[in-house]
């Protein structure tokens, strides 16, 4: 009774300890780590830096005309009308059913047939706004009709118009809310600005890139820019945090 | 038993055969009444007997039907009606209050008198001050709603009416989501405000209001106009069976 358990319990360790054995992992892990060039990383940095710089700016141009997209996208879909509604819907369907690198080609490779010839760069920011857009459309709205039905009917009762209602009352309430899953969405669409590197965009990954292939060191190139992407990330959680106090967000509080 | 609008039609607000469905639901049946200028009148009746919903067709929270709704002199639905303009001569007072969470008591009641009403700001802040001090909030002007008891955010809301300086006040239950002990404090500014001489309708169960201001008690059941009369012969001589029963309920507590 006693044995077959004591072989049982030793199955694990006793596989365990034959991976560690294994000499194929062994000798392909020990390079990349004997090797591991931080000369070249450091004789890099310019480019990284350049590639950052670029990644930020064309983060943040790409974010404000998600914005402006969803803004619109978000009125539309919240029209009673099927006029607006229905484009509005059939276009938020349609981003978020296909592959970012697919919008990204489709514009970079269509948008010549069609005429309009622009550079990489603009193109990039285009997709990106055009892509991210969809989903802070979905964020706005989300936000908007959390608000309670109470605080509209309150603001038609005291004779404020939909504008109106919408300014004072709806949109500042809807802010708030909106904050965090739309910091979310900005760390996601950075993230995303690293498939621009795919038309040949000269940011943060592209930088990368480079470096892995010139000097063959593919872990130097991508966990250099790993860590870039997670400063990026802890610079946008510092920024929201920032803005958070400015507007004096608290947890949604409602007199409902 | 009926009450029949005024001959001439000199109601300040006059129901005259309004119906109303909610998908096959008839919530209004076939209302006819009339509320005369400095009138208040009480709505009182089961749950689901359609009060709200009667009140909140009065300034367009609800559409009507079928029938005529002409409050102040303007026919509800009709194109000349401009009824954003219209809702800024009557309040309206919801069950759960529905303050501006993101506002101070202050900027509550000045919101819409300072953009609706296009009162210069110090004005509309003075007179702010002076509606909440007339409420007992004198010292809550700067305070958010969340950080009121039920009863001052009701006294709130009430003062949010009265900023827009309105000719008719609605009231929507508006003690019914509040603690026993808050509900006479609200009560108690209902009543000055019913002194002044406005033109009200209050949907409530509270039967010392009624008696104390009311000039008459309408009840509803099953979305018609069952019986409507003064406070005392309501309370004292109900004519049908389904107001005696509503009453011996509402009355054992």
């Amino acid at each position: 009774m006693a044995v077959p358990a004591t072989h049982c319990c030793s199955l694990l360790p006793y596989s365990l300890f034959t991976i560690r054995q294994s000499p194929s992992l062994f000798i392909t892990a020990r390079p990349m780590l004997e090797n591991f060039s931080f000369r070249t990383i450091v004789e890099y940095l310019p480019l990284f830096g350049q590639g950052l710089v670029t990644t930020v700016w064309l983060s943040a141009l790409s974010f404000a005309g998600a914005l402006a997209v969803g803004i619109v996208l978000a009125a539309m879909n919240l029209q009673r009308g099927r006029l607006f509604r229905v484009p509005a819907k059939a276009y938020i369907d349609a981003v978020r059913a296909t592959p970012l690198l697919a919008q990204l080609y489709f514009l970079y490779f269509g948008l010549p047939r069609l005429g309009f010839v622009l550079p990489e760069l603009v193109v990039g920011i285009l997709a990106l706004s055009l892509n991210s857009g969809a989903y802070v459309a979905e964020i706005i709205r989300a936000g908007i009709l959390s608000i309670p039905r109470g605080q509209v009917e309150a603001g038609v009762a005291s004779g404020m118009t939909y504008v109106q209602r919408m300014r004072f009352v709806i949109l500042p309430q809807a802010f708030k809310v909106t904050i965090p899953p739309l910091l979310g969405q900005a760390i996601v669409l950075v993230k995303d600005s690293a498939l621009l590197s795919l038309i040949s965009v000269s940011e943060l990954t592209r930088a990368g890139q480079l470096l892995a292939s010139d000097r063959f060191m593919p872990a130097e190139g991508f966990i250099t820019i790993a860590a870039f992407y997670l400063l990026l990330y802890y610079g946008l959680k510092g920024l929201a945090a920032l803005s958070g106090r400015w507007f004096g967000l608290q947890p949604a509080r409602s007199s409902t | 038993m009926t009450s029949s609008p005024s001959k001439n039609g000199t109601g300040m607000i006059e129901f005259r055969g309004v119906n109303k469905w909610f998908g096959a639901l008839n919530v209004l049946r076939d209302i006819t009444l009339s509320v005369e200028p400095r009138e208040v009148v009480v709505v009182c009746g089961p749950s689901g007997s359609g009060k709200s919903t009667l009140i909140r067709c009065i300034n367009g929270l609800e559409t009507i039907k079928d029938g005529d709704l002409v409050v102040d002199g303007q026919r509800l639905g009709d194109p000349a009606t401009n009824m954003t303009r219209l809702r800024t001569e009557i309040g309206f007072v919801f069950q759960s209050f529905n303050l501006y969470p993101h506002k101070t008591a202050l900027e509550n009641v000045t919101l819409a008198p300072i953009h609706v009403r296009k009162i210069p700001r110090t004005e509309a802040e003075q007179a702010g001050r002076e509606l909440l001090a007339k409420v007992g909030l004198a010292d809550k002007v700067d305070a958010y709603p969340a950080q009121l008891s039920g009863g001052q955010q009701q006294r709130v809301a009430i003062a949010r009416c009265l900023g827009m300086r309105p000719k008719i006040m609605l009231f929507d239950e508006p003690t019914s989501a509040l603690d026993p002990e808050m509900i006479s404090e609200v009560l108690d500014v209902m009543v000055a405000v019913a002194e002044e001489g406005m033109t009200m309708m209050v949907v409530t169960h509270e039967m010392g209001f009624a008696r104390k201001v009311a000039q008459r008690v309408v009840f509803m059941d099953a979305g018609a106009i069952v019986e409507s009369g003064t406070p005392d012969e309501f309370f004292s001589d109900p004519k049908t069976d389904r107001s005696r029963a509503f009453l011996s309920r509402i009355l054992r507590h």
